[in-house]
């Protein structure tokens, strides 16, 4: 009996060092994405490539627990109904152990609750607006800027452009855009500097009425707070209408970062400025530069997007946290990100606020809450015709600045 | 807005006698036995114009009013809500500025010519196969990206002309061949519920087209150069006010009205093609066919012309018109597979708007429709949500319609609904 008791915690201790006893192979790792529209497919299409690349990465090096990781793509359309459908459907059929990714802030505020209220924990890749972390909960982290960090980079160098009185900013009515450009207005009040808001809807195709509207407001400068093709299309609409990136500082959507579609969507987009997270590619860690080499290769592109990098290292922090947790519950997921240093092609992450140490000991308010608190933010601008982004001149702030900005309006 | 209370305390007057308008002039109607169709529009043009007496008109004269006393009232009334604008927000950029009331009206009528073009092609489909096509927003989609595949894949760099010709060639065969194989059974009785069998056959069709497009093409969004590039000019050369000015991608009109080389390419691309329209719809024997075969089906076949064909050609036709309104704003819009959803809803409201299978009307639709977004997203005082209400115009607009005139501008009261059956 003695001898049987012995074989058995041997071999109970042989699993468990390997972990294999506790988890399905693969584990699964859910990764949401927009693919279809209204959702930025240009974004969503990066996002999906990077994480399948930290799924070929992480099982290359021998994956997680003795398993494979399988990361299972999601289509939340950018619509906030889509995303708690997909999020139900990631966790309920597909048994992930833990999801990252997620680009629009409204897939990230409505999917939220679903993931918290089922004990699945999220690394949201791109969500920006501030509630997603602000409402504290136990199984939400983020690795993308706060819409209130976003939003003073790019208010803080308007103020930075001369000669600008009066901006026009183009906004999105959804969850990024609205808080986005509050923040914005109020940012610039406190420089002097008068703005007036335009909203639209997702997705909006036609712009000639709100171009002609903001012409006649006769503004110094634009900001255009709105994603994906939309985007795309206010700007070469404004650049006909003689308001574009040619006539004036203009700030572009995010989604310039995609410089082969913006190119060919906005040929008349040279000079404009676009908000980029993550330091420039000189400064990339080893893995910054591999991933970025990897995904070039495989997307045929010339740059590699912020993005892609923030889902590739969301996915990348899951897998890390799952290893040191031991297991692929909820609970000691969580545990392990409270404390985990990863090193990740955005620079080293980490999540210094949670259930040991709430962000108000330190007087942060409640959307440091699980939140990387370092991810670079730079405005970039191109300054020659067809560039790719990653060699675009990063104009702003002054510690990461390579070359100063030209102002065509003067 | 500085005297809101004027504007809806008049607003209210309008609303108040155009409804009580409408009642009495169609319960005068009734009692004299006439027909009621124009009487409930007429009666609440003529109490919201002119209140009480225009009622007291209207009634007194019965039935002398006339098609043009009801356009007239309309006017009116128009004219009276802009006049109460002007007074209650004196300060509205559409009430100072006459430059930018003629940008955005020259703006509204050019994209409103290019929805109405659209919306004719499901007019057309509609009025002789009693098929509302759910396909249209597609067939849209794969106009613009036969162009864009023509000209910048298979052959960069080619006349843009060959790309718009070859994408109207591809939509023509693909609506023919589906008609042929998908339709034809709702002509011979094979079907219980037509009308529902066409609506989900084309709904078919649509989500095969877009995710078949989606899954060669990709999901990222795509565009052409423009095709007509401005030489730079300028008239006069030396003068304070200049009358026309260019640039490589658009005319502005005295410093005031900008037009993008995109948008004005296409529209008098559309409106050529509209001309083309109707001479072989009234000067062709296929044409006359057409509108036989919409007008009266068994009549038509008596005389000679095949039904059967003629639905082929006009759901090759519809779906070809969507698609040469596509192969010409791509070069405007970025696109994508799902860039026809939007544009197909409007054609929808247009259709139902200028009246179900009514050529005119699908045509003076769609310029209604973009005159009205014009108008909201110009004149709504509030910046952050004129915009935003762009979606709501051409909605808030065919729900008067519906109500005032339930077949829509042009509309017969009973156009089609043989649901291509003899």
């Amino acid at each position: 009996m003695t001898t049987f008791r012995l074989l058995a915690a041997t071999a109970a201790g042989a699993l468990l060092a390997t972990g294999a006893y506790a988890v399905d192979c693969p584990i699964k790792i859910g990764g949401i994405a927009p693919l279809s529209a209204p959702g930025t497919v240009v974004g969503g299409e990066a996002m999906r490539e990077a994480m399948l690349i930290a799924e070929e990465d992480i099982n290359a090096a021998g994956g997680v627990l003795g398993c494979d990781i399988k990361v299972v793509i999601g289509d939340s359309e950018g619509l906030p109904e889509k995303a708690t459908a997909i999020m139900e459907k990631l966790i309920a059929q597909d048994g992930v152990a833990a999801v990252g990714g997620g680009y629009h802030s409204s897939v990230g505020v409505a999917s939220k609750d679903v993931a918290d209220a089922r004990g699945v924990p999220v690394v949201f890749a791109e969500t920006w607006n501030d509630t997603i972390t602000g409402d504290k909960q136990k199984y939400i982290f983020r690795i993308a800027p706060l819409s209130s960090w976003a939003s003073a980079t790019i208010w803080q160098f308007a103020l930075t452009v001369p000669d600008v009185k009066k901006v026009a900013i183009l906004t999105e009515n959804t969850d990024y855009g609205i808080p986005a450009s509050q923040e914005t207005a109020r940012g610039l009040e406190t420089g002097g500097v008068e703005s007036v808001t335009f909203s639209v809807d997702i997705g909006t195709q036609d712009y000639a009425g709100i171009v002609q509207r903001i012409k006649a407001e006769n503004p110094d400068m634009i900001i255009t707070l709105v994603t994906g093709e939309a985007a795309y299309n206010f700007t070469q609409q404004a650049a006909d209408a003689g308001i574009g990136p040619l006539d004036m500082p203009f700030v572009t959507g995010q989604d310039a970062l995609e410089s082969g579609a913006y190119w060919q969507n906005v040929p008349d987009g040279q000079y404009a400025f676009v908000q980029r997270i993550g330091v420039p590619e000189t400064q990339f860690s080893d893995k910054g530069r591999a991933f970025a080499a990897k995904y070039k290769e495989r997307m045929g592109k010339s740059d590699v997007e912020s993005y892609a990098m923030e889902a590739y290292d969301s996915i990348a922090v899951i897998a890390q946290a799952i290893g040191e947790a031991g297991s692929t519950d909820g609970d000691a997921i969580v545990a392990a990100l409270e404390g985990i240093v990863h090193e990740g092609t955005l620079g080293r992450i980490y999540f210094p606020y949670g259930t040991q140490k709430d962000p108000s000991e330190d007087g942060k308010g409640d959307e440091w809450w699980h939140q990387w608190p370092d991810p670079a933010l730079t405005m970039i601008q191109y300054q020659d015709e067809g560039q790719d982004s990653t060699s675009a001149a990063i104009v702003y702030p002054d510690a990461y600045k390579t070359t100063e900005p030209v102002f065509v309006h003067q | 807005m500085e005297f809101p209370v004027l504007f809806w305390g008049v607003l209210g007057w309008m609303i108040f006698w155009g409804v009580s308008g409408s009642i009495l002039i169609r319960r005068r109607y009734l009692a004299r036995d006439l027909d009621t169709s124009n009487a409930t529009f007429i009666g609440t043009m003529a109490g919201a114009a002119l209140g009480p007496v225009g009622i007291a008109a209207v009634w007194a004269g019965t039935p002398r009013a006339s098609g043009y006393l009801s356009t007239a009232l309309a006017l009116l009334a128009v004219l009276i809500i802009a006049v109460t604008f002007s007074f209650a927000d004196p300060d509205n950029i559409c009430v100072t500025s006459g430059g930018f009331v003629a940008s955005q009206v020259v703006n509204g009528l050019i994209i409103g010519i290019i929805y109405g073009f659209m919306a004719l092609g499901l007019s057309l489909i509609f009025s002789i196969l009693g098929v509302v096509s759910f396909a249209h927003g597609e067939f849209y989609m794969i106009g613009g990206m036969l162009v864009y595949w023509i000209t910048e894949v298979l052959m960069p760099g080619v006349n843009p002309l060959i790309g718009v010709l070859g994408a109207c060639a591809v939509a023509f065969v693909i609506g023919a061949v589906f008609e042929r194989l998908m339709l034809t059974p709702m002509y011979h009785g094979k079907i219980d519920r037509p009308v529902e069998y066409g609506i989900l056959v084309t709904f078919g069709l649509a989500f095969t087209l877009q995710y078949f497009v989606q899954a060669v093409a990709g999901a990222s969004p795509v565009k052409v150069q423009r095709y007509v590039e401005f030489p730079r000019f300028r008239f006069p050369a030396e003068a304070d006010l200049v009358w026309i000015k260019t640039s490589r991608g658009s005319m502005t009109l005295f410093e005031q009205v900008t037009i993008s080389s995109p948008r004005l390419s296409a529209a008098v691309t559309c409106i050529l093609v509209l001309l083309a329209l109707l001479y072989f719809m009234h000067r062709t024997w296929t044409g006359k066919a057409l509108r036989a075969v919409s007008q009266d089906r068994e009549a038509a076949a008596i005389a000679g012309i095949s039904p059967d064909r003629m639905n082929m050609l006009a759901f090759a036709l519809g779906g070809m018109i969507a698609a040469l309104a596509g192969a010409l704003l791509v070069q405007a819009f970025s696109w994508l597979p799902q860039v026809g959803a939007i544009p197909a809803m409007r054609s929808f409201v247009i259709v139902v708007l200028g009246g179900l299978g009514s050529l005119p009307g699908a045509f003076v639709g769609g310029i209604m429709v973009g005159l009205v977004e014009a108008a909201g997203t110009g004149c709504i005082p509030d910046a952050q949500k004129a915009a935003s209400y762009i979606p709501a115009y051409g909605m808030i607009v065919l729900t008067l319609t519906l109500l005032l005139r339930p077949t829509g501008m042009f509309g017969r009261r009973f156009a089609s609904g043989s649901h291509g059956q003899l």
